[in-house]
């Protein structure tokens, strides 16, 4: 899998995270399963570090794909991409494949990561 | 969702019954190195740090020896549970300091509508006395399947 890929989907993941801990459907449920959540902090500092370690061309299009879409990462399921639901290019059946280099969808711009 | 249809996310496939790691990190990693190995997960790093993330903002042991490590992750396509246990216990800074043998793992995409409600209603269950009990005494999957559909 390309390093920089699996970057951005985990700052994908964490920007979800992040969201979800200050939500109040997910503040919520960490109350009834008596947990407590502390020093999300912790989470905006990692995500900084993480975005140090990505390209600034790249970082800069995830920035503005999760303004315009909510997500910037679209998982490829059965060969279509998850956000707009067009097919991906056949030879990128594979997730091997697919997931070796930074790659885009052609019609909504969300970077492509093969599950 | 109906705490009878917590049955349908669970699979036989994905049930460890022996962990052999012996430290909170390492009952992490060997869980998701187990998605990978069942290929619900490309990555294991993927979910790993993640789930660490999460264990530092407050444990998910809930208590009584049974921990709910969770997180959202495009790296799954559906919402994917693991059910692992640990003879003798890890510990697992949980809120009652016991030592966790029980182990879920769930583990969803973003846009799941069903992993905050399956939360739930896994907490109510092993919430349940009678079910908290039974469930260090399992052998096997199909026993715990049958303590959650309600036919022991």
């Amino acid at each position: 899998m390309h390093t920089i890929l699996q970057r951005l989907v985990m700052l994908q993941d964490l920007d979800c995270m992040i969201s979800e801990v200050a939500s109040k459907d997910g503040r919520k449920i960490q109350k009834k399963m008596g947990l407590t959540v502390k020093g999300e902090e912790k989470l905006q500092e990692a995500k900084e570090a993480l975005e140090q370690s990505i390209p600034p061309a790249v970082l800069s299009k995830y920035h503005k794909l999760m303004k315009r879409f909510g997500r910037a990462v679209a998982p490829v399921v059965d060969s279509s991409c998850m956000g707009c639901y067009v097919m991906v290019p056949k030879r990128l059946t594979l997730r091997t494949v697919g997931n070796q280099e930074v790659r885009t969808c052609e019609r909504c711009g969300r970077f492509l990561y093969w599950v | 969702m109906k705490q009878s249809e917590l049955v349908h996310f669970f699979h036989n496939d994905l049930f460890i019954p022996a962990l052999k790691a012996s430290d909170r990190d390492g009952v992490l990693r060997e869980m998701a190195a187990c998605l990978e190995a069942k290929d619900k997960l490309y990555k294991t790093s993927l979910i790993y740090d993640l789930l660490k993330k999460r264990e530092d903002l407050g444990s998910t042991g809930i208590g009584d020896g049974i921990a709910i490590p969770h997180c959202r992750s495009i790296a799954v396509r559906k919402l994917t549970v693991l059910c692992a246990l640990k003879p003798g216990g890890v510990d697992f800074a949980a809120a009652d300091s016991k030592p966790v043998q029980l182990f879920f793992l769930v583990v969803a995409p973003p846009h799941d509508i069903n992993y905050l409600v399956f939360l739930g209603k896994l907490v109510e269950l092993l919430t349940h006395k009678k079910i908290k009990k039974a469930l260090f005494t399992l052998a096997s999957f199909e026993d715990f399947i049958t303590l959650i559909s309600g036919g022991r």
